[in-house]
Order: structure tokens, then C-alpha cells, then sequence
């Protein structure tokens, strides 16, 4: 493996440096080719996202290589290469494959598990191959590593929880009343930050929204956005009675919701849970609601709190998620050694034969010289035509790696085959 | 599990046939029975709503009864018993028992995910228990079920002594601590219906109502009468 990676990132580089060194998505392709034309590399590939800035490149030798990528990027963007030293890593063979196997499953993010990087990294891989400056190496490599993270989306529960106030509000949500479908949704005030966690509700199945302001013309402009209807501010007791989810911002000074009156809603509502969620700043809901029965009561500093919970959440799984990077980077240099299967073939074919001439040549007692070149060519036919579906059987997985790699080690096992080079 | 279930039943068939009369009398016999009873609601409930923690509570108790029958002598089985109207009062209370007891262990989920979503800081339970929704749902089925299994199994018990037992079953301790059982159990469907009594006032109750459960089942034994093992 001859590739080489030069890059700088969230952990590596402020954002001062990050913005400076990112490609816009138009400047991509000619750079590209600049990698190409200019400095001689046979592939290129460059992923620039808000967080990390990182090119790929395979050259003449690795060394060369990454002096060759640092000294494109100070060129590009015309920043001294004593500040871009600073800030840049570098890695070769192993430690590349691990690397961008990382990057896809998301490990290597700000926020683990986040999905955005794999689709930019395929973007990335696309934009490079439209280019044409991908070969061998990149195609081997970015599918398996989509392959990895693929698996650990599937493997762990590194993407599971919700790590933004709106999303975390929408599974607290979902964890007090099973699936949102059909729940109700009051919006108290009509602010900006409630619009938005109404919305998210709504897209995650609550099916009515009513609305209630002191002005009552701004709720109607909130109500009318989400096919929601206006409720009277001096009519909230009674619609907190038939809500589910009640989102309240409004821009007073004072507690809007105080126990007495939540204490009234409860009992009305055969104590049926209600889930309050205050976004506004200085508060609006009276902490002590929490404390009556069946009413959940969430600020906006509980919300962060819930965040930060699933994110140390996230931070466990990502544990079982380098597992299985360090099983992949093992299984994918196994790949690299085995990647010209015609060895493979050869010496299943040789294995075959033999087995057949040795069970030929041990029992021919009465066949004419004619008729042991006969059966001989048939036994061999026989075993080519056995071959052939163990290797089609092998061709067929080369989009999934490590299942590949999977039946050729079989294969290799119940045969006793050595094809090393 | 289900393997362990399906030897049970298969277990619980010979012995029956080996005796020829169902295996629901005498202590060794009852638990033995119960811990099926108990597993077959477990099955229910793990099918209907996949909540693994339910194990965490009920697999124990199966293993503690099954445990218990290896100690226990059976004992012999009296030819009152030789009734169908023993079956079916047997089989019903001991449904219900068992049913009685997941509604008290979907209890205590209830309230274990109940404060960790107003602690607000989630931890284990949290991520791992379903919605406060799903768990008052399966503790309300739970209860309906259990209690017509009681009711059921009370009537069919009263008939059969009327029919053919002797006076006075009305005094037998364990026939008075049923009807309080029973009695628990209806307030607490009552109050569930009228006032909405869920969470932590709910879990109060069943637990009461279970506590008599327990007591009915082998407590009352102490007190004598006809139902004594």
C-alpha cells in the first residue's frame, strides 16, 4: 500500500487554521488535477469538511509524498508552511487504513457518531473518481472503509441516542409516551426555539399543535405554519388538559406555569403523563411542577444535560467500536496480501488434480492405456468444473471485503491450499 | 428459555399422567406449577413487548421455585381432590398469581423509569427500559387478565364446594385471604379507572395486593383449614 494521507482536524488545528487550509466544493476537481499534473500523483482524493481538511495522495515513494501534499497545501492556499506544520498528521499503510476507517465510522468526529462525515466522505471518493485520479488503492480502500462503518452503525449503538436539545427532546418524548403518533402538542409563546423543537415533534408523528400567546396575532402566524390552531392565553388550563407535550417560551419575567394550576391539569387528566418542556430564559415553568406526579418538567439545562448522558452513552460504544476497526484493519491487509486471486485459483486447480490422479493412479488395474487417458480427462474436467463455482462463489463477494476474505480463508482451510507468493 | 418452557410442559404432562391427576396439589407440586405459570406469562409478555429487564425479575423467581420443589416431598393426593372442578380452580388462581406478578414487576419498571426521567440525568435504566406508555400498558393488561383469571377461579371454587365439600368454606383461612387478594385487586382497577391511579400510588397497591398473594398461597397454610398443603 502506497498511499499516504496529510490532514489537520477539530483536535489538530483551530478553526482559524481550518477555514484557511478548507477547499470549497467547486475548487475540488482543478485541485485534483493540480495533485495530478503538477505534483505527479498517480491517485488523489481531498476531504474537506467544517472539521477536518485531508488529503490523499499515492506517489513515487511515501516519503516524498507527504513533503510533496504539505507543500500543495501551502501552495493552494498560500499559508507558510511553519504554521500548516504545525497542525498537520501524516499516516502511511496501517496506520491510514485505521485512520479513515475511523473517519467513516465516525469515531474521529466532534460528536462520535454523527452521520454527516461518511456521506461527505463519499462525496469526497465520487468527486475523485469522476476526476479520474482514483486507482487501485482508493477503490480498495473508501468502499471498504463505507463497509466499516457500516458495520459499526449496525454493530454498536454509537448513533442511537440523541445528542441536540430538539432531538433529545423527541426521545425523552418517545420515552414517556411509546411512539408520538397522535400525541398533541401545546406551544405556550411563540418564540424562534420553540418553533423548532415543535417541529421536530411534529416530523416524528405528533399530529396536532394548538398554539397560545398573550398577543395573539403572533401565535396565529406560528399556528398557521404548522397547520396548527390558536388557542386564547386565558384558555391555556384547559388545553394543557387535552395536551401531551407542552413547549413553552415565552419572553416573561415570571413563572407562566406555577404547581397549583399543573396540580389542577394532572388530576383532570386522570393523571395521564405530561411531558413540559421549558425553553425560555429567565424560566417559565416553576421547577417544583417536576415534583408532581406524572408531570416531567424539562429546562433547557436539562435538556444539555440529557445530551451530555448520551454522549458519555456514545463514548462507551465507541469502545466496541474500535474493536471492530482493529478487526477490519486486520482483515483488510489480509485482503491487500490476497488481492490477485489468480494464485488462489492456480492452486485450487493443482489440489484438485492431484486428488484425482492420486485416486486414479491407485486403483487402475484393468483399463487399456486408452482407456486411462479417457477416464483421466474426465476426472479433470471434473475437478475444473468443481473449481469453478468455489471461485465464482469468491468473485461474487468482492463488494463486501471481509466476507470475501471469509470464504477465501475457507476455502484455503478445507483444501489445504498455500498460494502464498 | 422457550426450550426450558416446552420441557416443563412436557414435564408437568408425565407427571400428571404418572399419577393420573393434575400436577397442581400438595406444596412441592403447586410451586412446580406456579413457576410454569409464572414462565408462560414471562413468554406472553417478552412476545408482546420485548422488555428484557422483565427477566431480570421473573427468571429468578422461577429459578428460586423450581429450586424449592427439589427439597419438598411431594405429598400424597387426597381423593376429594379427584375433581375437573379442581382443575379448572387451581389452573385459574394459579394464572392469576403469576399474572399478579408481572403486573408488580411492570410496576417497579414503571417507577425505575420514572425517576430517571425526573432525575434527568439518564443512566442505565433509562436507555435500557421501554416507554412509561408500554410499561403502564403491559401492568394494566396484566392486572385485567389477572384478575378475571382470579375472579374465574374463585367462582369455580366456590361452586365446587358447595357442591361437594364440607360446610363452612367460607371460614377456611385461605378461601378469606383470597377474597381480600381479590379485593385489593378490585379497588385498585377501580381507582385506576375513576382517578387514574398510576406510578408510584398504583405500585403501592399491587405490591399490597401481591404481599397477599404471597401470604395467601403459603402463609395461610400455618392457620390450617381444608386448603392446607
Amino acid at each position: 500500500m502506497d498511499l499516504v494521507l496529510v490532514g489537520l482536524n477539530h483536535k489538530t488545528a483551530p478553526i482559524e487554521v481550518r477555514e484557511r487550509v478548507a477547499f470549497t466544493e467547486t475548487a475540488i476537481p482543478d485541485a485534483l488535477r493540480c495533485l495530478q499534473d503538477d505534483f505527479g500523483f498517480q491517485e488523489a482524493m481531498i476531504v474537506s469538511t467544517c472539521n477536518r481538511v485531508e488529503v490523499f495522495g499515492k506517489g513515487s515513494d511515501n516519503g516524498t509524498a507527504v513533503e510533496q501534499i504539505k507543500e500543495f497545501l501551502a501552495r493552494h492556499h498560500q499559508i507558510g508552511r511553519s504554521l500548516l506544520d504545525d497542525h498537520l498528521y501524516s499516516y502511511m499503510k496501517d496506520d491510514l487504513v485505521r485512520h479513515v476507517f475511523r473517519v467513516a465510522s465516525s469515531l474521529d468526529s466532534m460528536v462520535p457518531g454523527e452521520a454527516q462525515i461518511l456521506g461527505q466522505l463519499k462525496t469526497a471518493f465520487a468527486t475523485a473518481c469522476d476526476e479520474g485520479v482514483t486507482g487501485t488503492e482508493l477503490c480498495r480502500l473508501l468502499p471498504h472503509a463505507f463497509f466499516v462503518a457500516k458495520r459499526v452503525r449496525n454493530e454498536t449503538k454509537i448513533a442511537s441516542s440523541a445528542v441536540s436539545i430538539s432531538s433529545v427532546a423527541v426521545e425523552l418524548a418517545r420515552k414517556i409516551f411509546g411512539d408520538l403518533d397522535g400525541q398533541k402538542v401545546l406551544l405556550i409563546g411563540a418564540g424562534k426555539m420553540s418553533e423548532l423543537a415543535a417541529q421536530s415533534l411534529l416530523k416524528s408523528g405528533a399530529s396536532k399543535l394548538e398554539v397560545t400567546n398573550r398577543t395573539l396575532s403572533k401565535a396565529a402566524i406560528v399556528a398557521d405554519k404548522f397547520n396548527g390552531s390558536v388557542v386564547p392565553f386565558e384558555q391555556m388550563e384547559t388545553a394543557l388538559i387535552k395536551s401531551d407535550i407542552v413547549i413553552v417560551s415565552t419572553g416573561a419575567k415570571e413563572y407562566v406555569l406555577n404547581p397549583d394550576v399543573m396540580d389542577r391539569v394532572i388530576r383532570k387528566r386522570k393523571y395521564d403523563p405530561l411531558f413540559v418542556i421549558d425553553i425560555s430564559v429567565p424560566r417559565n415553568v416553576n421547577p417544583e411542577v417536576n415534583e408532581i406526579e406524572n408531570v416531567f418538567l424539562y429546562d433547557i439545562d436539562d435538556l444539555q444535560s440529557v445530551v451530555e448522558s448520551n454522549l458519555e452513552e456514545r463514548a462507551k460504544e465507541a469502545a466496541s467500536a474500535e474493536e471492530i476497526i482493529v478487526q477490519e484493519v486486520g482483515n483488510f491487509s489480509n485482503i491487500l496480501s490476497q488481492r490477485n486471486l489468480g494464485p488462489l485459483v492456480k492452486s485450487l486447480r493443482t489440489r484438485l488434480e492431484t486428488i484425482c490422479l492420486e485416486e486414479l493412479g491407485r486403483d487402475k488395474g484393468g483399463l487399456t492405456d486408452a482407456d486411462y487417458e479417457k477416464v483421466q480427462r474426465i476426472m479433470l474436467r471434473a475437478a475444473h468444473r468443481i473449481a469453478h463455482p468455489l471461485m465464482m462463489e469468491i468473485k461474487k463477494a468482492q463488494s463486501n471485503p471481509s466476507q470475501q476474505y471469509h470464504k477465501v480463508e475457507m476455502i484455503r482451510e478445507a483444501f489445504d491450499l498455500d498460494d502464498s507468493e | 428459555m422457550g426450550v426450558g418452557f416446552g420441557c416443563h410442559t412436557g414435564f408437568l404432562i408425565i407427571r400428571g399422567f404418572e399419577k393420573a391427576f393434575f400436577p397442581s396439589s400438595g406444596l412441592r407440586e403447586s410451586l412446580a406449577f406456579l413457576a410454569w405459570t409464572v414462565c408462560l406469562c414471562f413468554l406472553i409478555a417478552q412476545a408482546r413487548y420485548r422488555i428484557k429487564a422483565l427477566g431480570l425479575f421473573l427468571l429468578p423467581l422461577v429459578a428460586t421455585l423450581m429450586l424449592s420443589t427439589v427439597f419438598i416431598k411431594s405429598s400424597p393426593i387426597p381423593d376429594i381432590l379427584r375433581s375437573s372442578w379442581f382443575y379448572l380452580h387451581t389452573t385459574s388462581i394459579f394464572l392469576a398469581y403469576a399474572m399478579f406478578f408481572v403486573t408488580f414487576i411492570a410496576g417497579i419498571l414503571y417507577l425505575l423509569q420514572e425517576r430517571e426521567l425526573k432525575s434527568k440525568k439518564p443512566k442505565t435504566f433509562y436507555y435500557q427500559l421501554p416507554s412509561l406508555k408500554t410499561i403502564d400498558d403491559l401492568f394494566l393488561k396484566f392486572l385485567i387478565a389477572g384478575f378475571t383469571f382470579m375472579t374465574f377461579g374463585l367462582i369455580a371454587g366456590i361452586i365446587w364446594a358447595e357442591k361437594e365439600w364440607v360446610q363452612g368454606w367460607q371460614k377456611d383461612p385461605k378461601v378469606m385471604s383470597a377474597m381480600v387478594t381479590w379485593a385489593i385487586y378490585l379497588l385498585l382497577i377501580y381507582l385506576r379507572a375513576s382517578a387514574g391511579w398510576r406510578g408510584r400510588r398504583a405500585v403501592l397497591i399491587s405490591l399490597l395486593g401481591f404481599a397477599s398473594v404471597v401470604f395467601t398461597f403459603l402463609g395461610v397454610s400455618f392457620f390450617g383449614g381444608q386448603h392446607s398443603f
